[in-house]
């Protein structure tokens, strides 16, 4: 989560360093007009490692107060002090990649084998949303991002995300149901057939399905709790003004 | 992590096809408490008749809410005196109003300085897509300046024959006996000389609080708290070229480093722009806020003058109690501004004359003393007419607002026109239309498909290191 001091300074991870690299292409450089900060690019096939040393730029104080007086501003004179002095280009690092092109990426660019890598988009878009997460920019009119992720398509999600997922929870499911089976089994000596049958088995063994799917993580069972009652107390919210009533029972307003 | 927006994911299905059937099944939810009402035995027909004079009401605040009571009061016959603090105050507020307020409040067309037909919707990755294309040629959200709507509305009030008197709200006593008279301390400034004004009382038989956000009234009845959130707002005077840009268009900037519930916002004003930010939860931050979101304007906004710095609380939920014997609430001092949009000003101007309407018909123009039932029955029609918009739109702020996520795809289904048609119908004519069920089923379907996109990156984001 990008956290700033006040008022917006260029502040970047100080002192990158990275050991691993991943095989896909990754070309990205900050241009600077002062000497703190430079990026080293990284080439092609690179397994290079890259490192990256950064300093802050401190700003002084708010830029309301900073009405007109920014002149010591070789450095600064960032566009914050809107009151129509010079607004120096702020010394914010821009994102860059040679591969977004007018807004969006440009998928001539991500062919692998004669078809496009969708794994790359993926990647690469990865990267840009957490660059900028990491330094929001300003939106601008003349290159609008238009990149929706949509044209990824939905296979390529299924393959990446949802199909390493779905082996894990099936393969828990799996386990539960053998063991739950022959535990079922050597308690009441019904089989699995005669298990399937029977009501209270099959309640069971949905709890069990609905189990593996909800509760993934330790902190789960807490979230689910929060959920559940994060959808009811807006209602309750609205409710209170009637509960001094000497009725009795709730109103259902959902 | 990962449960959670799976539950997210099928909650929000629940609430897409809820959205379909919505009319009929919150229809008959809602009438619990009227179900409800019709057991009480105290009926405002057998309450006392007033030999001689009017029913008199006071109502404190002078906002669209004080205003249109005050105005709907004098219309139905009785006294009306409405005390407002500051008869030129500018409140601080985005200054947006739906369509249906123009029609409801018969509002002249040059109240109105600007008509938004476009807004911008930009997501944390600066994907900016542009919401309007559904509009028709006369729908619009009107750009209004407080001071003047509010003025407008107070002297239709006290053309139609209230009091308007300028003074401040100090506290009232409540009756001695049953049907007795509050006596409300004020302090009255029309007319007198230096600052202080003048201490004087009055005697009513009801009071109405409109007194906004921070409202007095509330607190002398004992209202109870709500969760508040803190807008934040600069206008800035911009270059006429940059200013040709905002002239038919708003923007909303949506991030975690613009707010972490609520969104950042680009207002056009009369002959410039409001630049602004709020939130609930991290109040402290607000001017780091301001900060990021200046920056994400920066290029549009480059070489403006900020004129004026301005912030106000707005309240997120209804305050615990919102009526208490004859005093009741209405507008920001009941906390009727809704969630996701933050809107206020059309619900407080509508509580505002409901809440009236109820006070003449339960006193038969005036002619009879009121009690707690006529008011409870504003409420009753109010929260019942609205609910279904607040629920909804709370749902959208828990699902979209959540996390960067969730606003990346957010911004992502604003740009399916179906998406842009439903969301403007509901909130120009504040009604949540089922449309064809086809549509709804491709929305949740699409809705969902975003939603885990978004997140899928998202968990993406948090392996790697830059």
């Amino acid at each position: 989560m990008a956290s700033f001091s006040p008022p917006l300074s260029s502040t970047l991870p100080t002192s990158l360093n990275r050991a691993h690299f991943s095989r896909r292409n990754w070309l990205c450089f900050i241009q600077k007009r002062n000497q703190s900060l430079f990026l080293a690019k990284s080439t092609e096939n690179g397994a290079g490692s890259v490192s990256s040393i950064a300093t802050e730029e401190k700003q002084e104080s708010s830029p309301v107060a900073v009405a007109g007086k920014k002149e010591e501003g070789a450095k600064k004179a960032e566009s914050l002090s809107l009151n129509g002095t010079a607004s120096v280009k702020a010394e914010v690092p821009s994102f860059k990649d040679e591969r977004w092109v007018g807004g969006t990426w440009d998928l001539k660019q991500f062919q692998k084998g004669g078809k496009t890598d969708w794994d790359a988009v993926i990647d690469a878009e990865v990267r840009r949303r957490k660059w900028l997460q990491d330094n929001p920019e300003a939106s601008s009119n003349n290159e609008p991002v238009v990149f929706d992720t949509s044209i990824i398509p939905w296979w390529q999600w299924i393959k990446r995300f949802h199909l390493p997922e779905a082996e894990l929870l099936n393969g828990r499911a799996a386990m539960i149901g053998f063991f739950m089976a022959y535990f079922v089994d050597s308690l009441t000596g019904a089989g699995l057939v005669d298990q399937m049958g029977n009501f209270f088995c099959k309640t069971l063994l949905f709890v069990a399905v609905v189990g593996v799917l909800f509760v993934r993580k330790n902190e789960d069972i807490e979230n689910i709790k929060k959920l559940i009652e994060e959808s009811t107390f807006y209602d309750k919210q609205w409710q209170a003004t009637w509960q001094d009533e000497n009725s009795p029972g709730n109103s259902g307003k959902n | 992590m990962r449960s959670p927006s799976k539950a997210q994911k099928i909650k929000n299905k629940k609430s897409k096809t809820k959205m379909a059937s919505l009319t009929s099944t919150t229809a008959a939810a809602v009438a619990g408490p009227a179900r409800r009402r019709s057991l009480t035995v105290r009926a405002s027909a057998t309450s006392v008749k007033l030999s001689g004079r009017p029913l008199k009401v006071a109502v404190v605040g002078g906002g669209p809410a004080g205003g249109a009571a005050a105005e709907t009061l004098a219309k139905g016959g009785v006294e009306t005196i409405l005390i407002e603090r500051k008869l030129d105050n500018c409140k601080p507020c985005g200054g947006a109003i739906p369509l249906c307020m123009v029609d409801e409040f018969s509002l002249p067309l040059d109240l109105i300085d600007r008509r938004v037909t476009k807004m911008k919707m930009i997501s944390p990755s600066n994907v900016a897509v542009d919401i309007g294309r559904t509009l028709g040629p006369d729908e619009y959200i009107g750009m209004v300046r407080r001071e003047v709507l509010d003025d407008y509305l107070r002297s239709r009030a006290k053309a139609a024959g209230a009091e308007v008197v300028n003074g401040l709200f100090l506290k009232f006593d409540a009756p001695q006996e049953r049907n007795g008279p509050y006596r409300i301390h004020y302090n009255h400034y029309d007319g007198v000389k230096g600052e202080r004004g003048e201490r004087r009382t009055i005697e009513v038989d009801a009071v109405v609080g409109a007194d906004g956000a921070n409202s007095r009234v509330a607190k002398e009845m004992g209202a109870g708290d709500y969760e508040y959130a803190i807008a934040f707002q600069e206008r800035v005077r911009i270059p006429e070229e940059k200013m040709e840009y905002y002239r038919e268009r708003a923007e909303m900037y949506v991030g975690d480093d613009v707010s972490p519930d609520f969104y950042g916002w680009v207002f056009p004003k009369c002959d410039h722009v409001a630049v602004g930010t709020g939130t609930v939860t991290h109040k402290a931050d607000i001017k780091k806020f301001q900060a990021a979101t200046r920056l994400r304007a920066r290029d549009k906004i480059e070489g403006g003058k900020i004129i004026r710095v301005e912030a106000h609380p707005i309240p997120e939920h209804p305050r615990p109690k919102r009526v208490s014997d004859r005093v009741t609430l209405v507008g920001d001092a009941a906390g009727y501004v809704t969630k996701c949009s933050g809107e206020g000003i059309y619900f407080a101007a509508k509580s505002g004359r409901m809440c009236a309407e109820a006070i003449v018909e339960g006193s038969a123009n005036g002619t009879r003393l009121i009690d707690e039932s006529d008011l409870r029955k504003y409420l009753e029609k109010f929260d019942k007419l609205y609910w279904p918009t607040y629920k909804v739109l709370d749902v959208l702020q828990k699902v979209f607002y959540r996390s960067n996520a969730a606003r990346e795809a957010f911004v992502e289904m604003c740009a399916d026109e179906y998406v842009q048609k439903m969301t403007f119908d509901s909130y120009l004519y504040k009604r949540v239309v089922p449309g064809n069920p086809l549509d709804d089923i491709r929305l949740a379907v699409n809705t969902i498909g975003s939603l885990v996109r978004a997140s899928a990156l998202t968990r993406e984001m948090k392996k790697i290191t830059l």
